[in-house]
């Protein structure tokens, strides 16, 4: 290709080329560190309505006077004593003393903040609407009450932080922790916060209160990035009067600029984000002091004995309700806790600063060394073919090479259903995942029965797959060749007839062949066993025994993949000329040697690709396993695919089956390669 | 004896042996299909053919092996459209595979008319990645895919999201397969008409494509079937029952411990029988373009 050769000017060059990457980093930098300011202010408004509910729930569990029980920790909500006390008191009384006690201090309570909207405590048992403050739940839907069929939401998210608290106490291993606070966000910055209600490590109902926050104004900063934007550029400029058109030094005073600018940058983000944290911490620390006070002067007003002493100093708790221990036993801020939090900020930056560097200096570079005007002189040349190609080419780099490389960065990192939103160097876990797949070889296990196979087993299931895979081409090669070679026989009746009837399986969904063989191989009912019975065998459970479920799982895929080879095969055999059987016959050559000198070699072009396709959807045929024998019996029959699958849809171990996956891939890769290499090599003998 | 001197006097095996082996795998090749078609026409629900009493007699157990209900009845597809959603899910299949055949086949006849036509940077390199990402088993793909689709588009169980992913599926395949056929057009057509003034978007529009038709034609089906027959993305992204596409809801009718062996049978009627006559239909271009493609790759 012609490349223009106009005189180029590098210091034009890299002057653009700063310019644009140090646009790029100032414009992310400044976007980034807006993005986190929000956060962080979105993270103190929770954190400060967090210490309001706990304020909450400790007026109410004194106002039921749960408070004198032993052993409620304070971020337990201890209410739960008082629900099944008025429970209790209504089997006997309409009305119990302590729910109206509750009722009036959550009225109270939402008296003394006006902003706090609403208050609803919920009960699982009788689906009961406690108490509320809630503008709707008046007169006839005044508390108590049971919830109505358009609440059920409400109750549904009560249930589901029931089923969080059980799950993190059991703590499964590997198991992602689920939040045991649900936070959300309504459009006009309302808050609207749920916690779960115990009683005795049993959790019976639900507090929800709904709360306005501020609503926080762009964290933007304008200056500082249009700092960050022209003070390099104006540096490079002069620095350049002084190095003229030299090339090389010009890179590196450009590099040089940038990687200080974006440094600088950095230090001056990390010091903003650092006043931000404190900030937050002592608003907090500001808000338990005043919600304390508060509760103290309700308590006091409604004449309840505090029975043990509030602990406001546990209520800035996390979604788990854990204390996030910034705020020491005084009520101060934690210093140590809090540089602990900044330095983590501080190894966060400086990776965001290097990932960003890269990709500025690689921009820079682009523009800087001609790439970018080459680039543009081929676009504009060949705008055309470019016009036509781009549309498919954008959609498979953001629809299969952007997730093929996504899924490639979270093979490093334990990426599971409850962390995707988070950046990805927070989950990040290095080789972890392959190690952990690759170098684990207990292929097989001690029970009392004897040594077993691990059916869990990476190496266990690549070699069930490569046996599966085998086992299906060559049955399917042999069926297809010797059909094949039967319908090709002169004059053979019923040819067409044969040829339809034979090709059905491979037009039937495979989804669908699959499910069917599932009926048929049913133990009841499945008339594969009917057969057999028929015959006066006993009924087989097949898919109790790792033998018999592959046996199911073969049939399965030979009856579909058989029609494929045998049309391939049909093809290159007619395409064989008669003339050279005639001369082969004339020179006196059996069948069996017209076979193999004439037959097998011309089949050998058709077959080649065809058998390195077969293998490579058996090696992928998810369908048949999954639909069929599901893995049964406890994974025996699974193969590669299906059990990645498994661990990304049923474990939720994403970044765990993402690594599994390029395990797969490769494996793939390093196949097509090899046959490449094969196929290349045969084409050149034959 | 007889068979071999037979064979070596006429250098041609005996047929009768051949047919019976063929009659055999025949069966065995029908089986299966006549079950379903039984199934279906039976009326019920279950898996069995006929019931087999404990006492069974021989013809009792010869009866629930033979391929005809005991009893036919088209109750079962009545009662699939009027009572079950199966007519959404057959809905939903139309407008994804639909919206799939239209997108994918635009996207891959402009791809394929630059590929043919034109000789830029790159070209190669794009070349390859459609190889490469044919060689991608879909299923490798699900993860990020479904955390981009679902958790960052919030595209989950609509029809857009399921459409995307069999689009770029689709592509691929259907590139080669027009840039094949591009290919075999003579370039002279577009030269004269270049040379009376025509647009380049012109001479796509009106010369190329109208010749192309049934390289188009065949494309447009592959892309349909890609989307009318996938299963596992579907089940995958669409979790709202009233999202199901053809595919996931039959296997609805029989996962877990739901046992509807009849719906699912006669519903496996109404979906596959268009695909399979479609297929037989194009198996032959099927069978040259997927091994052109692996040849290349």
């Amino acid at each position: 290709m012609a490349r223009p050769t106009r005189p180029a000017s590098h210091r034009r060059r890299f002057l653009i080329g700063l310019a644009l990457a140090a646009l790029l980093g100032a414009g992310l930098g400044a976007s980034l560190l807006a993005g986190s300011l929000t956060a962080e202010r979105r993270e103190r408004a929770e954190r400060e309505a967090v210490v309001t509910l706990s304020a909450l729930a400790a007026v109410i569990d004194r106002a039921s006077g749960g408070g004198t029980e032993e052993a409620a920790p304070e971020s337990g909500f201890g209410l739960g004593e008082e629900l099944e006390a008025l429970d209790q008191g209504e089997a006997e009384a309409p009305a119990g003393d302590e729910g109206e006690a509750v009722r009036r201090a959550v009225e109270r309570f939402a008296a003394g903040h006006p902003e706090v909207t609403a208050i609803r405590v919920v009960k699982f048992d009788g689906r009961k609407l406690e108490a509320s403050t809630a503008p709707e739940d008046k007169g006839d839907k005044a508390a108590p009450r049971t919830l109505a069929l358009a609440e059920k939401p409400v109750y549904d998210l009560g249930q589901k932080l029931r089923a969080a608290v059980e799950g993190n106490r059991e703590g499964a291993e590997g198991a992602a922790r689920a939040p045991e606070i649900a936070i959300e966000r309504r459009p006009g910055g309302v808050l609207v916060l749920a916690a779960p209600v115990e009683r005795g490590g049993e959790v019976i109902g639900m507090v929800q209160m709904e709360i306005r926050a501020g609503r926080e104004p762009s964290a933007f900063a304008w200056l500082p990035f249009l700092a960050a934007w022209i003070a390099p550029v104006a540096a490079l400029l002069l620095l350049s009067l002084a190095l003229g058109e030299r090339r090389w030094l010009l890179a590196a005073a450009a590099a040089l600029v940038l990687v200080i600018d974006l440094w600088a940058y950095g230090r001056y983000a990390l010091r903003v984000l650092e006043d931000e944290r404190r900030k937050s911490t002592q608003a907090v620390a500001a808000r338990i002091a005043e919600e304390s006070k508060k509760a103290e002067t309700l308590l006091a007003e409604l004449g309840l004995d505090a029975g043990k002493p509030l602990q406001p100093t546990l209520w800035d708790v996390d979604a788990f309700r854990q204390s996030r221990g910034l705020i020491t036993a005084t009520g101060a801020v934690d210093e140590g806790r809090l540089g602990e939090l900044v330095g983590a900020d501080a190894g966060r930056m400086s990776r965001s600063v290097a990932a960003l560097a890269v990709l500025c200096l690689a921009l820079l570079a682009f523009v800087g060394l001609g790439w970018a005007g080459r680039t543009g002189s081929a676009l504009r040349e060949h705008r055309a073919a470019y016009f036509y190609a781009l549309p498919a080419l954008l959609a498979m780099l953001v629809l299969v090479f952007f997730p093929f490389f996504y899924g490639f960065v979270l093979s490093f990192t334990n990426a599971n259903i409850y962390n995707t939103d988070k950046p990805v160097y927070d989950i990040w876990v290095g080789l972890q995942n392959y190690v952990d797949i690759l170098t684990d070889f207990r292929v097989t296990r001690q029970t009392p029965e004897g040594l077993v196979w691990n059916y869990q087993n990476f190496y266990y299931t690549l070699m069930f797959t490569i046996v599966w895979t085998v086992s299906n081409v060559a049955i399917g090669v042999t069926l297809g060749l010797a059909l094949a070679l039967i319908l090709n026989l002169q004059g053979f009746a019923l040819r067409p007839v044969y040829r339809v009837l034979l090709i059905l399986p491979w037009a039937v969904p495979n989804y669908i062949t699959s499910l069917i063989f599932k009926g048929m191989f049913h133990r009841q009912f499945g008339v594969i066993n009917q057969i057999i019975a028929l015959f006066g065998g006993a009924p087989i459970a097949w898919f109790e025994r790792p033998f018999t479920s592959f046996l199911a799982v073969l049939t399965t895929n030979s009856w579909l993949s058989f029609p494929f080879m045998m049309v391939i095969s049909l093809g290159a055999l007619q395409s064989i000329p008669s003339d050279l059987y005639e001369a082969a016959r004339v020179d006196g050559a059996s069948r069996w040697q017209q076979f193999r000198a004439i037959t097998l070699p011309s089949l050998r072009p058709a077959l080649v690709p065809a058998v390195i396709l077969s293998v490579i959807w058996t090696f992928n045929q998810f369908n048949v396993i999954y639909l069929v024998s599901a893995g049964q019996p406890g994974g025996a029959t699974e193969i590669l695919i299906t059990h990645s699958y498994k661990l990304a849809f049923e474990q939720y171990r994403y970044g765990y089956a993402a690594a599994y996956s390029t395990i797969i891939f490769l494996i793939l890769f390093a196949y097509g390669t090899w046959q490449n290499r094969v196929t290349r090599a045969t084409e050149a003998i034959a | 004896v007889s068979f071999r001197r037979k064979a070596r006097r006429g250098d041609e095996p005996v047929h009768w042996p051949l047919h019976l082996f063929v009659l055999f795998i025949v069966l065995v090749t029908v089986y299966p299909l006549l079950w379903v078609v039984s199934i279906a026409f039976s009326g019920g629900q279950s898996l069995a053919i006929a019931d087999v009493p404990p006492d069974a007699t021989a013809w009792d157990r010869v009866r629930a092996v033979i391929p005809w209900p005991e009893h036919l009845s088209a109750e079962n597809f009545r009662s699939l459209f009027a009572d079950q959603p199966f007519t959404r899910w057959l809905f939903n299949s139309v407008v994804i595979a639909g919206a799939t055949t239209v997108l994918g086949v635009f996207l891959a006849c402009t791809a394929a008319y630059a590929f043919s036509r034109f000789r830029f940077p790159a070209r190669r390199a794009g070349l390859m990645a459609f190889l490469v990402a044919q060689m991608f088993p879909g299923t490798l793909m699900l993860i990020p895919l479904y955390i981009i689709i679902v958790q960052w588009l919030n595209l989950g169980s609509t029809a857009t999201g399921l459409v995307l992913v069999y689009t770029v599926t689709a592509i691929p395949f259907c590139v080669w397969m027009m840039k094949g056929y591009f290919d075999t057009i003579p370039k002279e057509l577009e030269e004269s008409a270049l040379i009376d003034g025509a647009s380049q978007a012109t001479i796509f529009f009106r010369i190329v494509l109208p010749l192309a038709k049934p390289a188009v034609a065949v494309t447009a089906l592959f892309s349909f079937m890609t989307g009318w027959n996938e299963f596992i993305q579907a089940a995958t992204f669409m979790n709202r029952e009233d999202m199901y596409t053809g595919p996931v809801g039959l296997r609805f009718f029989v996962a877990g411990f739901s046992q509807q062996w009849g719906y699912f049978a006669a519903g496996s009627i109404v979906a596959a029988i268009p695909v399979m006559l479609l297929f037989l239909f194009l198996q032959k271009y099927l069978v040259s373009g997927l091994t052109a493609g692996a040849v290349k790759g």
